[in-house]
């Protein structure tokens, strides 16, 4: 269900839980248009070569994943901010999904607040972060 | 020797202090690809034909400053990482406009854990438009873990 305006939103609706891309194929696709190519988020043989547990999806690329979920629970939404903490890695070709829970919101303004977290099939949180973004009233 | 870092010296010496400016033009269809490899689909993010295609809202914390510590900042002893990021966006930001992107270490900060000390560096840029109009800024987070004193 997507959301129009302001008073659509409930304190303490969750957001409809995204499942975004994150296969190799996709990963690449990302870290060239953002000009961030390497071996370590392209290649799961090279990145363990570098102690790591496969192939990351690049921190910024999860931070857009959070903003992808915003837009499409409320494709009206103007993301003013959002602030994003690494906890963990996020491995390509490993399913990961976006979850959203509405923290705060003021009708007067239009501003929700949305707590956020990446986690992946065991339920590990990966990356956590907060949002607030303006709705139409 | 202590190799503690001396927080309060850098912050007086280095905070606010503009260290780095670049100049970017964003590519439209790189620009969507961004958008779409991320899972946007309202076209104002993914069809550069859309007459309000714009960049989406986290792309200005892909952008690469020319340095990432201020001339003679030291050298920082200890396990680094990245600790996160953080955008404000004030503006949307097209492609094929000339940017420019000016870094400043925002804050520096401690949090002191079971492990010891750590020392958390916050670098903000900020990204204007021709006209001198602010945008967005996008906040880089490291922190460095201080080793046990020996």
């Amino acid at each position: 269900m997507t959301v129009t305006r302001i008073t659509d939103v409930e304190f303490g609706d969750t957001l409809p839980v995204f499942d975004p891309d994150t296969r190799l194929a996709n990963v690449a696709r990302f870290v060239e248009a953002a000009h961030w190519n390497g071996p370590r988020f392209t290649d799961h043989e090279a990145a363990r070569a570098e102690g790591l547990p496969g192939a990351l999806v690049p921190g910024i690329m999860s931070q857009g994943f959070l903003a992808a979920m915003i837009h499409r629970w409320a494709p009206k939404a103007e993301i003013l901010y959002v602030d994003t903490v690494f906890r963990a890695p996020v491995i390509v070709d490993q399913p990961c999904h976006i979850n959203g829970v509405v923290t705060d919101l003021d009708e007067a303004t239009g501003e929700v607040e949305i707590d956020l977290t990446v986690t992946n099939d065991a339920g590990e949180t990966r990356v956590f972060g907060t949002a607030r973004a303006r709705l139409p009233n | 020797m202590s190799n503690a870092i001396d927080v309060e010296a850098l912050r007086t010496a280095y905070l606010n202090q503009v260290f780095d400016e670049v100049e970017v033009t964003l590519d439209a269809e790189e620009t969507a690809a961004y958008a779409v490899s991320c899972g946007e689909v309202s076209p104002c993010f993914t069809d550069p034909s859309d007459p309000d295609f714009q960049a989406p809202p986290t792309l200005p914390a892909s952008l690469h400053p020319g340095r990432r510590r201020p001339k003679g900042f030291p050298k920082v002893v200890g396990l680094g990482m990245d600790a996160g990021k953080a955008v404000h966006c004030h503006l949307p930001i097209r492609a094929g406009v000339k940017l420019t992107a000016k870094t400043h270490m925002h804050d520096i900060y401690t949090k002191t854990g079971r492990s010891g000390r750590m020392v958390f560096f916050v670098n903000r840029m900020e990204i204007f438009d021709p006209e001198g109009q602010l945008l967005a800024s996008a906040d880089t987070s490291s922190v460095v873990r201080e080793r046990p004193e020996q």
